[in-house]
């Protein structure tokens, strides 16, 4: 089960589609096997803090360790799942 | 093409650093040291980023912020701000206006920042 964050910065139009794409993109890739929390660092910024998260938007792999985090376009779908682990995971499942 | 950076900052320290940090990368760093002259700066040209300090005497973050938006909906804008509640209640307003922005986190290492700036305008990046 992969325990899955995304650090953003208000709930504009521009994050409420970052997370459903990226959502959409879990659920494709992982189906059920994930849990994604939406951390608005700008209401939780001591969240943001304990994780060292640099800047957003951030998408951090919780669990399973090793946690990897990741900035940047979130569209790029092969880069972000390579980054957070989870296309090596599934491969290491097979 | 280099890509440009504007950095809006009165701390003239944090303006070196980006100019040094960046001295021998493909990104371009241009600075301001005040909202009114970012302002200025940016209506003249285009720019792929902006890094933007919350907290500056004259026109502060939110208020350059809402100016900006107004030129360019799309251009990624970082607010530079320590991740504290007192400071970020001023961009609880930016939010609640609709205005798209980011943060980074101050302090901020120049690795950390070089990574950070190739993970926006170039693939994601690890950190």
């Amino acid at each position: 089960m992969y325990e899955i964050r995304i650090y953003i910065s208000g709930h504009t139009l521009k994050s409420t589609r970052l997370v459903e794409d990226f959502r959409k993109l879990l659920d494709e890739e992982l189906k059920e096997l994930y849990s994604l929390e939406v951390i608005d660092i700008i209401e939780n910024p001591q969240l943001a803090e304990e994780s060292m998260i640099l800047a957003t938007p951030t998408v951090e792999k919780a669990s399973p360790l090793p946690t990897r985090k990741i900035i940047g376009d979130l569209s790029d779908k092969e880069r972000i799942l390579f980054g957070l682990g989870i296309i090596a995971g599934k491969e290491e499942e097979k | 093409m280099r890509k440009r950076i504007l950095v809006i900052d009165d701390d003239e320290a944090i303006r070196k650093s980006f100019v040094l940090t960046f001295e021998d990368t493909e990104y371009q760093i241009y600075t301001a040291e005040s909202g009114e002259i970012g302002l200025k700066i940016f209506q003249k040209s285009k720019f792929d980023l902006i890094f933007l300090d919350l907290k500056m005497p004259g026109m502060n973050g939110v208020e350059v912020l809402l100016k900006l938006r107004k030129i360019d909906k799309n251009v990624p804008i970082y607010i530079i701000t320590a991740f504290d509640k007192e400071f970020f209640e001023q961009l609880k307003s930016a939010g609640e206006w609709g205005l798209d922005f980011e943060v980074l986190r101050k302090p901020v290492d120049s690795e950390q920042l070089v990574l950070m700036v190739k993970g926006i305008l170039e693939r994601p990046t690890a950190y």
